[in-house]
């Protein structure tokens, strides 16, 4: 590759002329079409959605495979554009996919609780998709707070209907999320009140909440965007996932009251005393193989946030990795596409006749 | 992957922005998780509810006063319709238990063994 300074500023003005070219590009095409493997709507009762994706080979294995969704976010983060979406990979691969998703809460969900989300929500797809199947039980792939909504199901009672449960970048150790511990305070954040004046915890606050988590990201991510609009992959890939970190979620209000005074301030998952519904959570009832995986990387889910889990559960089958990558190339993009799909399917592949 | 020579300017606005990120991150993320700070913070965010809801119970009042329907009329309406949803999500599944002609889409056999 030349390098003379003469051949640099060369190529370096080449880049410029396409940045300009393309610039006007940017900012005048749509956005990338994503989520759009065809699939049916199995329910849409409130913020629940549960998908069941077309098989796309003759044959699959014969247990069904549910991905959980995070409560912040879209699920489309599994299915961005071919190529680059876990969903399609899992059914070239062979399995029965199907996806609960969220849409945001409407003012009229604001009571929704966790034993909603767990026992209705989480506990409703996996009885809808082994209806759907005509299977006995089921595999569960759960993504942060939807690893923890899947474990929360899982230990709160003994599931013969689970076969298989993976979990990526789930927090357990609540206080060890330090800077979430910072900013939800017991002492300064009053969340009864912001609950009960506003019905939700809003996404703008939400997304603030991640985006100060990596202060210069955005900035950042900007100015290489600009330095990289010659590039038609990387002005693909910034789109894709910066729409996605963008499109955060409203939560239903009690949730987030449950969420932050058991989990956030209580600490109640790892102390061993959290509850659903009135009805206690044991780890130990896990005993299906189990998996997790995390990432090294990871600023919103720490390594000693989630370390954890892998302890408490009773499987005698379990498995934990740590993967290079953060908390969302774990799941999704090039990262993910050469580390945690083909770990994933090696696991899960064997554990799904 | 060879260092850019340090000639090139371009390379080393980049390694700048880089390095920039990891000081922002870093120190930004420490001082944005200082008590002090958080509870600035929550105490705006406190102050702005408190305007919210003075000015959600005025609107209330404003608009029961022009006979106009409020946020909460809204909501309750939708309230009853999302009970219509439910109620028909739950018709249609029994109207699909009960459609026995209805041909099902076909399946793909569930006979697969890993390395196949």
């Amino acid at each position: 590759m030349a390098s003379s300074p003469l051949a640099l500023a060369a190529a370096e003005f080449e880049r410029m002329i396409q940045r300009n070219l393309k610039g006007l590009d940017y900012f005048a095409s749509p956005a990338p079409v994503l989520g759009a493997s065809p699939k049916d709507v199995l329910i849409a009762q409130g913020p629940w959605r549960l998908y069941h994706y077309h098989p796309r080979v003759d044959e699959v294995y014969r247990a069904p495979v549910i991905l959980v969704m995070a409560t912040t976010n879209r699920g489309y983060i599994f299915d961005m554009v071919p190529g680059q979406s876990l969903v399609e990979f899992l059914l070239d691969r062979g399995y029965d996919v199907y996806m609960v998703d969220w849409e945001a809460p409407r003012r009229e969900d604001s009571n929704l609780t966790m034993r909603n989300y767990v026992e209705d929500f989480v506990g409703g797809s996996v009885a809808r998709v082994r209806e759907e199947s005509d299977e006995p039980d089921v595999s569960i792939l759960g993504y942060c707070m939807g690893g923890v909504l899947s474990v929360l199901w899982a230990g709160l009672a003994p599931r013969p209907e689970l076969k298989n449960l993976a979990v990526f970048t789930t927090p357990i150790d609540f206080k060890a999320m330090k800077q979430f511990q910072a900013w939800s305070d017991q002492r300064y954040f009053d969340v009864d009140r912001l609950v009960d004046t506003l019905g939700q915890a809003p996404a703008d606050m939400l997304f603030s909440a991640f985006d100060m988590l990596r202060p210069g990201a955005r900035v950042a991510a900007n100015v290489r965007l600009f330095d990289n609009l010659w590039n038609d992959e990387f002005v693909k890939g910034h789109r894709m996932f910066d729409r996605w970190s963008s499109d955060v979620l409203p939560l239903a209000g009690e949730y987030f009251r449950e969420t932050t005074k058991q989990l956030v301030w209580d600490n109640a998952l790892m102390k061993g005393t959290m509850t659903v519904g009135g009805r206690a959570v044991d780890l130990a009832n896990i005993t299906c193989p189990f998996l997790h995986a995390t990432a090294e990387h990871d600023h919103i889910v720490t390594t000693e946030a989630s370390a954890p889990l892998i302890e408490m559960v009773g499987s005698a089958d379990k498995e934990q990795v740590v993967l290079k990558g953060g908390h969302v190339s774990l799941v999704a993009g090039p990262n993910a596409v050469k580390r945690l799909w083909p770990k994933l399917d090696d696991w899960l592949g064997e554990k799904s006749v | 992957m060879s260092s850019p020579p340090p000639s090139d300017p371009f390379a080393l606005f980049r390694n700048w922005v880089s390095e920039w990120e990891k000081l922002v991150n870093q120190h930004g993320a420490e001082l944005l998780a200082k008590p002090e700070v958080a509870q600035a913070m929550q105490q705006v965010s406190s102050a702005k509810l408190q305007v919210q809801a003075a000015s959600d119970a005025q609107m209330a009042k404003l608009l029961g006063a022009a006979n106009l329907p409020s946020k909460a009329d809204i909501e309750a309406l939708g309230t009853r319709l999302a009970g219509i949803e439910a109620t028909l999500a739950r018709i249609e599944v029994q109207l699909r238990g009960s459609a026995g002609a209805q041909p099902r889409k076909p399946k793909p056999a569930r006979t697969r063994k890993p390395g196949d």
